[in-house]
């Protein structure tokens, strides 16, 4: 029957008692605490218990692991531990070309992956002195739009999901899967584009596209709203969102948000009004700020946004001019030696690349910002005093994709 | 019959005393009826002598065996009421609609490994779904299902019924607790907290309705509710009837309650390490209590199984026996002129219907409109399947309200959770019950 442990040496053999070997299935990690974060995080107070979520758990958007130290329900402190996704996407593009250097950066965002190639061919072409094409630059905004709004429907369903709410999620993916076929018709894929090239995109916009958009288009402002209803009305819903992970706007930009997050804590900051690039100087649109700073300020602010693009979708279909898509390019690129660096809004916030090319046909140093990295780091301070389920709404509100954090 | 020996060698030692104990029980309710049949008198004389005996065994069998259907049709009332408000289709490939689904379901389940992980405490940890599920069970005896159609009559039925229902959270602690596991620990202390505080406004606003009743049997009370559907407690309790339901609903843990198994939170709660039969049972547990609270809520304020309005009774007497030598060539030559009548216009209608396909479609015709005649005169004539259909449309339309609850709904916090329990219900519970009280004071019962 019970056995003592002297009888078996080996931790491994499940006859041990347990009661003795308990350490074996805490989140502990099994070397000595290397900072003083870490001897201070996994040393247990009075009547509290680590909780291991992650890295497959349901609520953590991808292959997140979030060890939680618990006082009952009540989170006392979270270290969220990363590289479960790792792939080495910055020293892989330092060994390719700068065209399949593209490639690569669909998977850091892989929601909406336009928004991950944009700012990589603004480097080159800026390390190139390429000038694009106008309708080409009209194509990538109204493209890169429909992916903001779709990740943005996505965003808000998984928010729904994540507090227990089954039908958002669904209806928002009617209009998101919608999105993703006419992309598809003009790219050839639903999620991983590769669409943008160095000098323009990879194709014009077809007849598909366009009667999809057209179609899509005349019902997507009712449609938004009418799934928006099913939620910003709900009391329970309110309540769940309402006071939980507030960003004060100082905090806020200390550390380093931006996008939806940065906005819903009252700072007006978008990079497409803050650091005009592309057509965004000729297209009419607003910055939607929201003072609170709460989870319910990001979710309400993620709607706002969806309506403003689908004001800038509305006004590129009217202005697109006519010509070619591409730049005059050859195949071989050898951008002279520099570096340049590029940045976009996203609909996480801001994609920056950074690239030094030192005169061959590869980058010779390529990193990658990203912002969803930035808003995971303020867990440590917003997590803790709340229950466990403000930690689901805060991860949900923050909307991190776990593709870039990981690189 | 491998197949079987295997699916019984996975089973644990309660899933096996469930199966030996349901057919054993069937066979005796089933060889009780043969033996009147076959020697008449006698038996009848015996069963009479010992009526509380044999009507135990007879309501035990039947609570049992109804529990599953109930569960089957539970869950596939939740998995396609959901895909519709989803805008899916749901299941449609097994049986017509999908409806063979949850059968599948079940033995799916029966046929899946039988896991306890090192470290649970395997006592406790096998004992916990069977806690839970006969708690479930063990309610349905007092539930009247029509007039003459109940397992007992208690005097005090409904503070039983309450005693059994508020058993099943210990077996959800049970299983929380030996499981070995955070996440289970989570769940079972959280159904713990939710269901001893919902227990309370639960039972505080039936006690206003006690007041006006003056009796706990549950027959009784509906049988107070007979007559027009103004006589139903629901419009002298509709505070009470409220509260009631929001509390059965946390009762049930069912959303925007479903805090113990709270699936992105805590994985799946108290029942993140049960596989096989032991999670069947908690999940059969949890869709039978659907039906349960549904029912209760149904019998105690919305007149169980009496119709809206005076039903007109109009017993149709039929005696076959009169007829005599014709019933012989009624019950031969009936069917098959009945199946040729029937298949006649289709044969005729269409030149490429082959003769015995025609026929089918009448024979099925025929058993369709037998079977439709028959009920309908049972409905006309007893008054206990009229009964009976009441109660269930009663019943399933609050399932249906329950599933639908569950596709809108977010689910609530545990703090705001515990907050509408002691702050609101409980208040409004007490204000009902002296309201009522004060009423009956002045008014006179």
């Amino acid at each position: 029957m019970a056995t003592t442990p002297h009888q078996h040496a080996s931790a491994d053999d499940p006859r041990v008692l347990l009661d003795d070997h308990m350490g074996l299935y805490e989140p502990i990690p099994p070397y000595p605490p290397r900072t003083e974060r870490e001897q201070e995080f996994y040393t247990l107070g009075d009547g509290e218990m680590f909780l291991n979520a992650g890295p497959h758990h349901l609520a953590t958007h991808g292959v997140l692991r979030v060890v939680m130290k618990l006082d009952g329900e009540r989170i006392v402190d979270v270290d969220p531990v990363l590289g479960y996704l790792h792939r080495g996407v910055e020293k892989l593009c330092e060994n390719a070309d700068f065209h399949q250097t593209i490639a690569y950066m669909d998977p850091l965002e892989y929601v909406a992956s336009l928004f991950c190639e944009w700012p990589a061919v603004m480097a080159y072409e800026k390390l190139l002195d390429v000038e694009v094409p106008r309708r080409a630059e009209y194509i990538r905004v109204l493209t890169g739009e429909l992916n903001r709004v779709s990740s943005h429907l996505l965003a808000m369903g998984f928010h729904a999901l994540d507090l227990g709410g089954i039908t958002p999620i669904l209806y928002s993916f009617i209009e998101r899967d919608e999105i993703v076929e006419m992309l598809a018709a003009i790219t050839g894929q639903r999620m991983l584009f590769n669409y943008f090239r160095i000098g323009g995109v990879n194709g014009d916009l077809n007849h598909d596209f366009m009667s999809r958009l057209g179609d899509w288009m005349s019902r997507a402002g009712q449609q938004v709203a009418a799934n928006a209803a099913l939620l910003n009305e709900n009391e329970i819903f309110v309540q769940r969102n309402r006071g939980v992970g507030t960003m004060d706007r100082v905090t806020a930009i200390k550390h380093c948000w931006t996008g939806p997050n940065l906005r819903a804590s009252g700072v007006p900051f978008d990079l497409r009004r803050a650091h005009p690039y592309s057509v965004y100087p000729e297209l009419d649109f607003d910055i939607p700020t929201r003072a609170e700073g709460d989870s319910l300020a990001r979710y309400l602010l993620r709607i706002d946004e969806v309506k403003q693009s689908l004001r800038i979708i509305d006004q590129c279909l009217h202005q697109m001019p006519d010509g070619p898509v591409m730049a005059k390019l050859p195949r071989l690129l050898r951008p002279r030696p520099g570096r340049a660096f590029a940045a976009i809004e996203g609909p996480r916030g801001e994609y920056g690349i950074y690239a030094v090319s030192d005169g061959t046909d590869q980058p010779f140093r390529f990193r990658i910002h990203d912002p969803s990295f930035l808003h995971l780091q303020s867990f440590t301070t917003l997590a803790p005093g709340g229950l466990i389920a403000d930690w689901m709404t805060l991860n949900a509100s923050l909307d991190p994709i776990m593709g870039g954090i990981d690189k | 019959m491998t197949a079987l020996s295997r699916t019984w060698g996975r089973l644990t030692t309660p899933g096996k005393v469930v199966f030996t104990l349901l057919p054993i029980l069937v066979v005796l309710t089933v060889g009780l009826v043969v033996a009147i049949v076959i020697f008449g008198g006698p038996i009848w004389d015996v069963v009479l002598a010992n009526l509380g005996v044999v009507r135990f065994v007879a309501a035990a069998t039947i609570i049992l065996v109804i529990t599953i259907p109930i569960a089957f049709l539970n869950i596939f009332l939740e998995m396609k009421v959901i895909a519709f408000m989803n805008l899916r289709i749901g299941p449609d490939r097994v049986g017509p609609w999908g409806t063979l689904l949850s059968v599948v379901h079940g033995l799916k389940v029966l046929m899946k490994e039988d896991f306890t992980p090192t470290g649970a405490d395997s006592v406790v940890f096998t004992w916990a779904p069977v806690v839970t599920y006969a708690a479930a069970v063990m309610t349905v005896l007092v539930l009247p299902f029509a007039p003459g159609l109940y397992g007992q009559d208690f005097n005090i039925g409904l503070l039983y019924f309450f005693a059994m229902g508020g058993l099943g959270v210990v077996g959800l602690l049970m299983g929380g607790w030996s499981s070995f596991n955070k996440y289970s620990l989570l769940g079972g202390l959280r159904s713990a907290a939710q269901i001893i505080s919902y227990e309370i406004p639960l039972t505080l606003s039936a006690v206003g309705l006690l007041i006006l009743a003056g009796t706990m049997s549950l027959n009784t009370i509906v049988q107070q509710q007979s007559g027009w559907f103004t006589d139903w407690y629901v419009f002298r309790q509709p505070l009470g009837f409220v509260i009631f339901f929001i509390a059965a609903t946390a009762e049930g843990n069912r959303t925007p309650f479903d805090l113990t198994e709270a699936d992105s939170e805590i994985v799946a709660g108290f029942a993140t390490e049960y596989s096989g039969m032991r999670f069947g049972f908690f999940f059969f547990a949890e869709y039978v209590n659907v039906f349960i609270l549904s029912a209760l809520t149904v019998v105690l304020f919305l007149g169980g199984w009496n119709a809206p309005f005076p039903f007109p009774h109009l017993a149709v007497n039929l005696d076959p026996g009169g007829l005599g030598i014709p019933l012989l060539f009624l019950l031969t030559l009936g069917p098959a002129i009945a199946t040729i009548v029937l298949a006649a216009p289709f044969y005729l209608a269409r030149s490429s219907m082959r003769w015995w396909v025609a026929l089918i479609i009448g024979f099925a015709l025929f058993n369709v409109l037998t079977v439709g005649l028959i009920l309908t005169w049972g409905f006309i004539s007893f008054s206990w399947v009229a009964g009976l259909l009441w109660f269930l449309v009663k019943t399933f339309t609050f399932v249906f309200v329950f599933v639908w609850m569950r596709a809108t709904l977010p689910r609530v916090r545990i703090d705001q959770l515990m907050g509408f329990a002691w702050k609101w219900l409980l208040p409004a519970a007490l204000l009902n019950l002296f309201v009522t009280a004060a009423a009956v004071v002045v008014v006179g019962s």
